[in-house]
């Protein structure tokens, strides 16, 4: 079975190069069987990776003939192997969806394109997630910034241009200053392999105090600007709101997530729990910018008009509890933040599509206009009832359960306070989730002329988003087993 | 743009600044310079080629679909290349590798050589598109 | 002050590291913010290449004779600043690229300008 320690490598390449295929092919319709076939291989191999991990543990892989301080290394533990399922899995999911509907969404002759940058998206975060070597990970982070800025300028409108140019800047920002913080650390230890770093920062770390707190500061902002952390999410409504249904779902599922994985390994591989303790202002920082993103992006999201908005909103909320669960600084955190990544990439994905069908059968984008849709679409907003139900955390639903989880590790962390925060949001949740709901099933007025099932979709095209829901379930059933998985996964991080 | 001076210039600088670009990829491995380098380069002489013999001889020459082609190509020649070097190296496989040659010639460096043409066809063919880009808009 | 003076690569990339912050931050011109972007890039790369730069060592090329190690600069920075380089050139250009179109469609590069017509 030492095969399987290619895979990871073999999932990129496969992915890459398969980009770079795609522009050749003469016919849109092989192009996406093309780019379904190269997504499907790269979770099958991702599943087949979790299974070797979870029974022979952690490994390094060299990445050609040089061994680690030199080399660039690939360091997959249980953690990473579920993060590649998940991004392989979901990426899969919604180019399934795309299938059926992008060309309503954009012109003919890009289509192709869409589906090499989707590749290489998919395949930077990987590499995100994958890398153990600093600057490697730089570079994927930009490779990652350039495709997700594509994905959302292919529509070709007026306000898309805006949208992305806002995010370009901004996340070139973002980026710089992480390469400053890649700058201070490498001028303190010589060294780019995180391992290495981290033996060498806990010999010397008293010796450079200023230093590691500029460039965790660095570190901080830099990736908090890329994964929308509360003040720092201007450019993510717009771009969120204005791109495809399927490129939003895959840039507020995924591409946000593989920036705080970076971060996590960052903060606790890199720096490692000596260090991170002691600078108490850092994870406090995070925890107050968690729970202001919580509260804010909620109050924000009620006051939105627009379908779209109220989501994308809703990811700076949801983003506020992931970097809630960091900020706790325990162990407990740390499990229900990655427990809450696979929640919330697995619903905002299915909230995206849903919204996205309504909106590309009505062609309404406005809250008002979409009153009475329950009639007209019952499976469909049906679906979106069950994935908001889950954000705002009824039981049973993965969402109840990760809230759960973010009490729990408050309260052990002596932050009991913070409680009252979930609380908060979660109610907030509900008023911004509900009134779409309600307003679509019921109502005299809302119903009028409305015909029953009049523009659903078929169930061959519904198919995707009840396969994320199905996963949803699965997942919050099976809660206990992913959560044990996770937290040994934690252990060894 | 259809100047004699011009086009006669160009015929003979053209050949040069290209001749050029494939001496720094050529020997990119034996002294400054490289793929990215000399792509850029030949980049330049495939810009001047369509300033001066303008947009519709540089399309016949230099089409979309054929410089796609040849761009996705290279990215793939490069792809497998270097991914086969990878994985016989992380993998610890004795499989056989391109020879290191003797220090100082040409053919030496193993994987380097095919790789940076690869970049250097890649970056060529991007430059010349930013080019179009700009100055007319549409590729 | 003295210690700014003796690391005076690090100061100088510091200061223009800000210079570039503040123009990217603070101006609605969208060609001032790009060219704040690549001056704020730039001083990294000044940073990071003066991180491995020795004092009389020569560049680590090896004409005749190998020097041995110490007679070298440190080479990672460089490579690393190398694919840095390329990296800011394909964001500035994807950048321009993008402020082109969205000339074409606003008729204007100033971005307040552009927020007014849009919220109008």
């Amino acid at each position: 079975m030492d095969v399987a320690k290619n895979f990871p490598l073999v999932i990129i390449l496969i992915l890459f190069i398969g980009a770079f295929i795609m522009p050749l092919l003469k016919n849109k319709i092989y192009n996406k069987a093309f780019s379904l076939m190269t997504i499907g291989i790269s979770s099958v191999l991702s599943l087949i990776t979790l299974v070797y991990v979870n029974r022979y543990g952690t490994f390094l892989y060299r990445v050609g003939h040089w061994d680690s301080p030199w080399g660039i290394e690939l360091s997959i533990g249980i953690l990473e192997a579920i993060m590649s399922l998940l991004l392989t899995s979901v990426a899969f999911v919604i180019s399934w969806y795309s299938v059926y509907t992008i060309e309503k969404e954009i012109k003919d002759n890009k289509v192709c394109f869409y589906y090499t940058l989707i590749n290489i998206l998919v395949g930077a975060l990987l590499g995100i997630v994958y890398t153990n070597d600093l600057f490697n990970a730089f570079v994927f982070i930009e490779v990652s910034a350039i495709a997700a800025c594509g994905i959302i300028v292919v529509k070709d409108k007026k306000e898309n241009i805006k949208a992305t140019l806002k995010y370009l800047i901004l996340s070139s920002v973002g980026s710089g200053l992480v390469l400053m913080g890649i700058a201070f650390i490498y001028s303190i230890t010589g060294n780019l392999n995180m391992t290495f770093i981290n033996k060498e920062l806990s010999q010397t770390f008293m010796a450079y105090e200023n230093s590691i707190l500029i460039s965790l500061g660095l570190f901080t902002i830099g990736l908090g600007i890329k994964s929308a952390m509360y003040p720092l999410h201007v450019w993510l409504p717009d771009a969120h709101s204005n791109a495809p249904s399927t490129s939003s779902a895959m840039l507020s599922a995924l591409v946000l997530k593989a920036y705080v994985i970076f971060y996590i390994k960052i903060l606790y591989r890199m720096f490692g729990e000596e260090i991170i303790s002691q600078f108490p202002i850092l994870l406090f920082m995070v925890l107050i910018l968690g729970s202001l993103g919580m509260i804010m992006g909620s109050i924000l999201a009620i006051l939105q008009k627009d379908i779209k908005r109220v989501i994308a909103y809703s990811s700076v909320a949801q983003m506020g509890y992931i970097f809630f669960g960091i900020g706790l600084g325990n162990t407990i955190g740390l499990v229900s933040t990655f427990f809450h990544i696979l929640n919330h990439a697995i619903i905002k994905s299915a909230l995206f599509l849903t919204v996205g069908s309504m909106i590309e059968k009505t062609g309404q984008k406005k809250l008002f206009a979409l009153k009475g849709i329950g009639k007209e679409m019952p499976i469909t907003l049906g679906l979106f009832t069950v994935s908001a139900l889950s954000m705002v955390g009824i039981p049973i639903l993965p969402g109840f359960i990760s809230k759960f989880n973010f009490a729990i590790g408050s309260i052990k962390g002596g932050k009991s306070i913070f409680v009252v925060v979930i609380l908060i949001s979660s109610l907030l949740n509900a008023l911004y989730y509900f009134p779409i709901v309600i307003n679509g099933y019921f109502g005299e007025e809302n119903l009028e002329g409305k015909v029953f099932k009049s523009k659903e979709k078929t169930i061959k095209e519904l198919m995707p988003i009840l396969v994320l829901i199905i996963a949803a379930l699965i997942l919050g059933a099976s809660s206990n087993k992913i959560i044990e998985m996770i937290s040994n996964g934690v252990e060894v991080f | 743009m259809n100047t004699i001076v011009l086009i006669e210039i160009g015929k003979i600088l053209i050949p040069i600044i290209q001749i050029f670009g494939i001496y720094v990829i050529f020997f990119g491995h034996l002294s400054p310079g490289g793929g990215f380098a000399g792509g850029t380069i030949i980049g330049t002489s495939l810009i001047l080629y369509r300033i001066i013999f303008g947009n519709k001889k540089a399309a016949k020459k230099l089409g979309f679909k054929r410089l796609m082609r040849l761009t996705c190509g290279s990215l793939i020649f490069y792809g497998v290349l270097k991914g086969y070097s990878f994985i016989t190296g992380g993998a610890h496989i004795h499989a056989p590798q391109i020879s290191l040659g003797s220090p100082g010639s040409i053919l030496s460096g193993g994987y380097i050589l095919p790789l940076n043409i690869a970049v250097g066809i890649v970056v060529a063919i991007t430059i010349y598109f930013l080019f179009c880009l700009f100055y007319e808009g549409e590729i | 002050m003295e210690k700014l003076l003796t690391n005076y690569y690090e100061t100088a990339s510091i200061i223009l590291f800000g210079v570039g912050f503040v123009t990217l931050l603070l101006h609605s011109n969208l060609i001032k913010k790009i060219i704040g972007m690549n001056i704020m890039d730039t001083a990294i790369f000044l940073f990071f290449i003066s991180k491995g730069y020795i004092y009389g060592k020569e560049a680590p090329i090896i004409r005749g004779v190998h020097k041995g190690i110490q007679g070298y600069i440190n080479p990672v920075p460089t490579a690393l600043m190398l694919t840095g380089i390329v990296v800011a050139v394909s964001i500035t250009a994807f950048a321009l690229a993008l402020t082109i179109k969205l000339y074409e469609k606003y008729g204007t590069v100033e971005l307040d300008e552009i927020m007014r017509i849009r919220g109008e």
